[in-house]
Parts: structure tokens; sequence; C-alpha cells
């Protein structure tokens, strides 16, 4: 199992006093890097900005009529009615709508980007079912003209992931939707990592297609379970080896495995599982295997048939993300239902989720949720706008693990807003103005504010 | 070769599963022609026997009547460019008809259609009452040829056959697309030159009465009929090199030809428009390929407004063709009129397969949409819809799905029916 031992082991070295206390003399103690990758994301430039008299949907599930929102300091400082603040450019939100950046937990922009080439084709490191060592960041093609067309649809922050060949496809990355040349120039500070694992069909036809396990679904369930087995162990070993070193012992730390990392950190809870998974019957064996090896399930991805377990996912503390209505495209997206995502919803302490997996309908992912509400109110539901926007803001933040920072305009979140020409749920509404940490990063009138990637420019 | 459903009511009559197809008048209707008619408001439209037979009558004889309290009423939508009903999921390789390695240009595969499928009633939420299903074809240029079919479900539901020829142009994967646009070519310029041999050997048999011309190949029959204008010429192509390429050939060789996909036509908008050749576009195609580096959401007003006629197709799989009506509706928040986005989803469409459908007039099929609002807007649904006279239902397999799930039981759910 073990592919990548790096020849240099990140080492740091313990300094305590009481180290020096002890017997035995220790050796450096080994730290595994956490963020060997970080962040060098910057806040682009901004003002303070005062949005006046819009329709504001919080996101919290909220609605305030004729309210203001005002960002400083990349913040969202307050909202409600008649705010005022001094030097701050004033945008009239009059008859428009204003709601959180959208967020989209499910996309390949980057590692599929646009155009569609051999070459850009990074985002299902398809050679064996478990690449638990492949990170969706390492594939990122930062110039995809894909995130320009994103961010004229709202999205602020966006989960780039590998693809679902794999049972274990390798860890997905949260980004700020940002102009910049580096991956790094995009990752979403401290946001924590994801752990794509795919259920059904794509393993089993990948692999058994190759006479190699998984060829089945019975396949597919135990290789996740070896596979979490083996991470046990390794987990157990690096355990043991912090508990005997801070014990004043001298172990010898484990072999580092990069691939166990992977599965390590979700066993530690750090990294967040994203779990391709269509069907009823699929989804509650997933929910089994996290507690069978102590780690939480986490969200489940195109969860066609979401709406059969509602009960089931509300009750573990699952997000379920959906489209509102892809279907038919193979046997586990047979059954779609156009109200899965309102089902889900209802039940008490639920995270529905509408997400794209689509270069196309992230552009529009509003409208997407849009399409589930009014499904849903013609069939018995009462679902409002207000409510309606937590699938692609609140939501999608706490399946991210980002909701703390955004996903909300509640004072002190990161202001990422989206100033809409309409009720955002209407096929003809758009973004006029977006912003990302209080900077305005699109503007539909202002040429300024509209990014062109490098691929884009100087084409005849 | 038309088998219009009107005249084969007998039949439908003869079906116990037929709804009667009784006179209907539908009254109070603000009535979205796509003729130069306009919008007719508080109008009364009456359909019978399959057909529209009146519009605003000194009185009204029915057997029934349906106030439509002021709300809109369209032509049904026409999909194409899909596989509907030739396909069910698309990853089970024995639900899938609608290619075949061998498939050439007599290609027909609307003996494989399938009107129980499940695709088929769930498009109708959509407002779509006629499909131009188009066959994938196989390794040939040629992808076989386009049929209609109704949305009825019913197993009468094949409107026309051998509707067009559709050719693939454009980037390859593997080879030259030089090639194919100099087979094309070729092809053409054979069939015309054994056309004129053809028909100067008729000249002489006739002189010297010895011998006859001999009958050409069902190939040759379809090329013949392209060259004579007869049936129209599909083409998938992006790039504005391909799409000048052939304009080039309908010029030369008279074809009536179409364009589909036509990513980079906004390049070259101004000489499509002056050939008259209509375009079918996926108006939600904004991404950039090498071969459509300058398409857009404003792509479809591009080319209105240079004069191009164009119609809309979903982008993608077949089972999201009831989303035509929102794609139309991207088009309009991107600069497209609603009365333009309405003719190119009904009677731009059938023109450009030159079917006679797609309008609200007198003695037009009776294939009629009547929505709860604006047609393009995400809250409007389907109140009622008739497929040549027929009311049909928007009801679908998702809706018994969304129902079990939805009723509590004390039962597992397999007992909820």
């Amino acid at each position: 199992m073990q592919k990548f031992i790096p020849s240099l082991l990140v080492a740091a070295i313990s300094v305590s006093l009481s180290a020096c206390m002890q017997s035995e003399k220790q050796d450096e103690k080994v730290v595994l890097n956490k963020n060997p990758y970080p962040s060098t994301y910057q806040v682009i430039p901004s003002q303070t900005v005062l949005i006046k008299n819009a329709t504001v949907l919080t996101g919290a599930g909220e609605r305030i009529d004729n309210a203001d929102v005002l960002m400083s300091n990349g913040k969202i400082e307050q909202v409600g009615q008649g705010l005022s603040a001094d030097n701050a450019i004033e945008v009239d939100g009059s008859g428009k709508w204003v709601t959180p950046g959208v967020i989209d937990v499910h996309s390949h922009l980057g590692v599929y980007p646009s155009p569609s080439a051999e070459s850009h084709s990074d985002g299902n490191e398809a050679t064996q079912p478990n690449t638990s060592e492949v990170w969706s960041e390492h594939s990122v093609w930062p110039q995809d003209p894909g995130f320009q067309a994103a961010r004229a649809g709202g999205i602020t922050t966006l989960q780039i992931l590998p693809g679902s060949a794999n049972l274990f496809g390798g860890r997905g990355v949260t980004l700020r939707n940002v102009p910049s040349h580096t991956m790094q120039g995009m990752k979403f500070p401290a946001a924590p990592y994801g752990l794509k694992m795919a259920c059904g069909e794509n393993p089993k036809r990948v692999y058994g297609s190759r006479k190699v396990s998984p060829a089945t679904r019975m396949g597919n369930m135990a290789g996740y379970r070896m596979a979490w087995s083996e991470a046990t162990e390794y987990k157990r070993a690096w355990d043991k080896y912090e508990a005997d070193y801070d014990a004043g012992k001298n172990p010898e730390a484990p072999k580092r495995d990069i691939e166990l990392d992977t599965l390590k950190g979700v066993l530690d809870g750090d990294i967040l599982i994203h779990n391709h998974c269509y069907k009823a019957e699929e989804m509650a064996m997933m929910i089994d295997l996290g507690k069978e090896f102590n780690y939480h399930s986490g969200t489940f991805h195109h969860a066609i048939e979401a709406y059969k377990v509602a009960d089931t996912l509300a009750e573990n503390g699952n997000c379920a993300a959906m489209w509102p209505d892809w279907w038919g495209f193979k046997m586990e997206a047979y059954d779609m239902v156009q109200e899965n995502v309102a089902i889900v919803d209802a039940k008490a302490n639920s995270c529905a989720v509408v997400h794209s997996d689509s270069g196309t309908t992230i552009q529009r992912l509003n409208q997407e949720a849009g399409k589930v509400m009014y499904r849903a109110n013609e069939n018995g539901f009462d679902i409002k706008p207000e409510h309606a926007i937590t699938w692609i803001t609140l939501n999608s933040a706490k399946s991210l693990g980002v909701a703390d920072k955004t996903g909300s305009l509640e004072k002190g979140k990161n202001a990422d807003v989206v100033l809409w020409n309409q009720n955002p749920f209407s096929v003809y509404a758009q973004a006029e103005q977006v912003f990302v940490d209080g900077a305005k990063v699109y503007d539909r009138f202002d040429e300024k504010y509209q990014a062109k990637s490098d691929f884009m420019l100087g084409q005849k | 070769m038309k088998l219009f459903k009107s005249s084969l009511i007998a039949l439908a009559l003869a079906s116990a599963s037929s709804v009667y197809a009784e006179s209907i008048a539908i009254t109070n209707a603000t009535v979205h022609t796509v003729t130069e008619q306009g919008t007719l408001t508080n109008a009364t439209v009456v359909m019978d026997n399959g057909v529209i037979t009146a519009i605003n009558p000194q009185t009204v004889t029915a057997d029934s009547t349906i106030d439509a309290m002021g709300k809109i009423l369209t032509p049904g939508f026409i999909g194409s460019m899909n596989t509907l009903g030739l396909v069910e999921v698309s990853a089970v390789s024995r639900t899938r008809d609608a290619s075949d390695k061998k498939a050439d240009i007599t290609f027909d595969a609307s003996t494989a259609f399938n009107p129980k499928s499940a695709a088929i009633a769930y498009s109708r939420k959509g407002g779509i009452t006629t499909n131009i299903v188009t066959p994938r074809g196989g390794e040939d240029m040629f992808k076989g040829q386009a049929f209609i079919a109704d949305l009825s479900g019913e197993y009468d539901s094949i409107v026309e056959t051998n509707t067009a020829v559709l050719v693939d142009i454009g980037s390859k994967s593997k080879g030259s697309r030089a090639l194919t646009l100099q087979d094309l070519r070729n092809k053409l310029d054979d069939a015309k030159t054994a056309l004129a041999k053809e028909k100067k050997e008729q000249a002489d048999a006739k002189k010297d009465k010895k011998k006859d011309a001999k009958e050409p190949k069902r190939d040759e029959k379809v090329i013949n009929a392209l060259l004579a204008g007869e049936k129209p010429l599909i083409a998938y192509a992006d790039r504005a090199t391909d799409i000048l390429a052939l304009i080039k050939l309908k010029q030369e060789f008279g074809l009536d030809l179409v364009i589909a996909d036509a990513g980079d036509a906004v390049s070259v908008a101004a000489q499509i428009a002056k050939a008259k050749v209509p375009v079918i576009i996926a108006t939600i195609d904004n991404l950039p390929s090498f071969d459509a580096l300058h398409q857009s959401l404003k792509s479809a007003k591009v080319l209105m407004d240079a004069g191009v006629t164009v119609a809309f197709k979903v982008n993608g799989d077949t089972h999201n063709l009831y989303q035509l009506r929102y794609d139309a509706g991207v088009a309009i928040a991107n600069g497209v009129s609603q009365e333009q986005a309405l003719a190119a989803v009904t009677a731009n469409i059938a023109d450009a397969f030159n079917y006679d459908a797609g309008r609200i007039a007198v003695g037009k099929k009776a294939d009629l949409v009547l929505w709860s609002a604006d047609p393009f807007e995400l809250s409007t649904r389907v109140e009622k819809m008739w497929i040549d006279g027929v009311e049909h239902t928007t009801e679908s397999r998702q809706d018994a799905l969304r129902d079990r799930y939805t009723t509590d039981s004390d039962m597992p759910r397999a007992y909820t029916k």
C-alpha cells in the first residue's frame, strides 16, 4: 500500500524542558506537516461598501426587506435597515436582492477545465481503487475560464474534488473563487480538506472491466473496509508513537505513508468525507461503515435517492448534496424525484445542499435551487426563498466545514456577497456584483471587474 | 411519408387507453401564435380531430370549453437533437438504440423508438409535445436520419421518418477534419455527376431505346434527395471555418443546410444570415473549446441580431430535455425577446426540419400548452397540454416515487402504490 515515501520527513524539535528531565535521551520528534501547500490567498484591495434598500436573504433563514448590508475590512459589519457608514461606497440595491456568496460543494473546475483537452484531464487518478494519496489541488489549472463564468454566477467558494472512478479518489480542496495564477493563491485559508469516496457503479465498472477488484458492490465495501482497517492500524501506530514520546520515551516513528496520511486525517477528524453515493441502500451502509471505523460519513454527493433515507441522513448528521433534476444517465440515477432536496430538507437537523458537478450549471446554482423550491411547493411544501437560499450557502458551508467563516450574512463573517438584479430564484436573475472578503471580484456592468483567464487572452 | 395522426383518429379511438378526441374550445387565453398574428388576448382557440379548427370564432361550439382565465397558451414546444425514446438509461447498453457501429446515411432508428420510455412523460413537464429524434450513428460521418415523434406516449407516436440527414463535421480525436469535409464534398460531387450522367443516358435511351438507366442504391437516393433540396442536411459543426465550408457546399450543391451546435457561429453570423442557414444551439453552452472559443450566453442574441434564424436545443443528456424552456429563459435574460425565444423552441425548430408545426393557426396541428404563467420562468408549470388535440398529463414515474416517499404509512414503502 505504501507508494510514496518522501525522502524528507518534516521534523520538528521538541524543546520542552520536561523532555530533558527524562532519563532516556530523545531523538527529534517526527511531526507530520498537515499543511505543506499553504494558502497564499490575498484579499483583493477593498473599501467599505454599503448596499442600500435591497431585499436581503441572509443565508441563515432570514429575509429582510428594504435592508442594507455593510461590509468593511472584509467582513460583514451589519445587516439591517437605515444603516449608514462614513466613507462607504454606497450601492443602490432598490429592486435588487442580496444573498451570501454562492458555494458549490462539488466542482471539477480546474481539474477538468475548458477547453476539454487530454492534456488537462487531471481529475481521475483511475489507476487503482484507492488513491487517497492524490490531492485534487495538485491538478488544478487556475486558468480554467470556467472559474470566471462561475464567478459571474455568484460563486465565491467551491470545493474541487477528484473524480469518482476510485473507491477513494483523493483529497478535495476548497477554493476562493478569485483569479490567481497559482492554486495556493485561491486556496481557502484554514478550510479542512475533503476526502472523495465513491459508491456504486463507477468504481466497480472501472476496475471490474480490468478484472481487478472491485467488480461488484460487495467488492466496493470490501475495498473501503480493508483500507479503513489499515488506516486504523496506521493511526494507532502514530498515536502510540506520540504518546510514548510525550511520556519521555524515545520510540521509533512509524514509516510514513502518504496514502494512509489522508485516511488517518479522516480518523483524526481533520478531513471531511465527501462521498459520491446515489443510492439509498448504499448511503445507509456508508453511514454504518463510518461507525464501524469511528469516523463521520460526511456529505453524500449526487444523492439521487436521499429522499428515501431522509430520516437516516438527518439522524446521523449527514449532509446530502443533490441536483434538482439530473437523472437517467446511469441505473443509480434512475429514481430521481424533483422534490428530493425538499424532502431531505424537511427533516429536523437535516443538511440539504444543491450542488452542480458541472461547469455549466455552477453558473446558475441559484436557479437549480429555485427549481426545487417551486416543484416542491406545487406538491405540498411551503418553502420560502429565505430558506431555499440555505441550500447553496449556509448548508454548503457546513458541508465543507467553513460555516464559521462564510455562508451567511452575519456580523463578523467573511463579506462574501452577491447583488442580484432581482429575485435569484428567477430564470432571469443575474448576479450584478460579487464580493469575496469584501472585495468586488465581479461587476456585470464594469469590465474592470471582469477577469479573463490567460487562455482566453488574445484569442482571435 | 407523413403520418399525420389527424388521419389516424379512428385508430386512436380503437385504442382503449386513448382519450376520446372531443372538440375542445379554450377561451379567454393569451395566445402566443408564433405567426404574424402575434399575441392575441382574451382569445378562443378551438380544436377538433387533432387540428386547430378556429381562432376567435363568432360562436363557440365544442364538446367542452376550458376557461384559460387569461393564462398563456403556446404551441407545444419542440425538442430536437436528442435520443428521446431511443435511450432509457444511458449507461445500460441494452436500453440504448441510438447508435450502431455499422450505421450509415440510411440509418433509420424510428423502429426502435419506445413511446413508453420514462423520459417521455417526464419531458412533457417541460411543455414538449413533439421531438425530433437524432440518432448518433456509428463510424460513418453520416449519423443516420432524424425522425419526428410526438410525446403522447402512445404506440402511434412516430409522425415522420427519414426527416433529415445528420452529418458530423469538425474536430476529430483521430485524424483530420479536412478529410471529412473532403469526403462530404466528394460524395455530393460524385452524386451530382452521376445524376447528370443518368439524365444524359435517359435522354440517350429515349433516342435509341436500348437500355434503361439503373436504379440508384439506397444511400445514393439519400444523397440525391439532399442534392434536390428535398431533405435537410443537419451538420454538427462549431468552428467558423467549418461553418463557412458548409455554406459553400450549400451554395454549390443547393443543399437545405442546417447547422447544429454552431459554437463559433457568432464569429461568422453575417455570412450565416446571408446564406439563410438556420442554426440550432444550446443557449447555455458558453465554455470555450478550441472549436468554439467565442460562444457565450449572448450567442443567441448576437446571432438573432445578425438576422440568423435560431432554434434552441438543450445541452447535454436527453433526460434533461424538459429544461428547454429554462434554457430559453436564460437566452431571454441575456437579451433575446420573449417572442424570439418562443419561436426558437417552436416554429424555428419545425421550419428547420420542414415540418408543419410550431404555430397556432387554423389548420395547424393541435399541439398546445396552457401555462400557469410565463412559460420560461422557473416558477411556472404546465397546466394542461394537448397533443393532436388530445389532452395529456404531465404525471410521470418521478411523481409516483415522490408520493410513495412522502406518504406516511406503517407498512414498508413498497405497499404504497
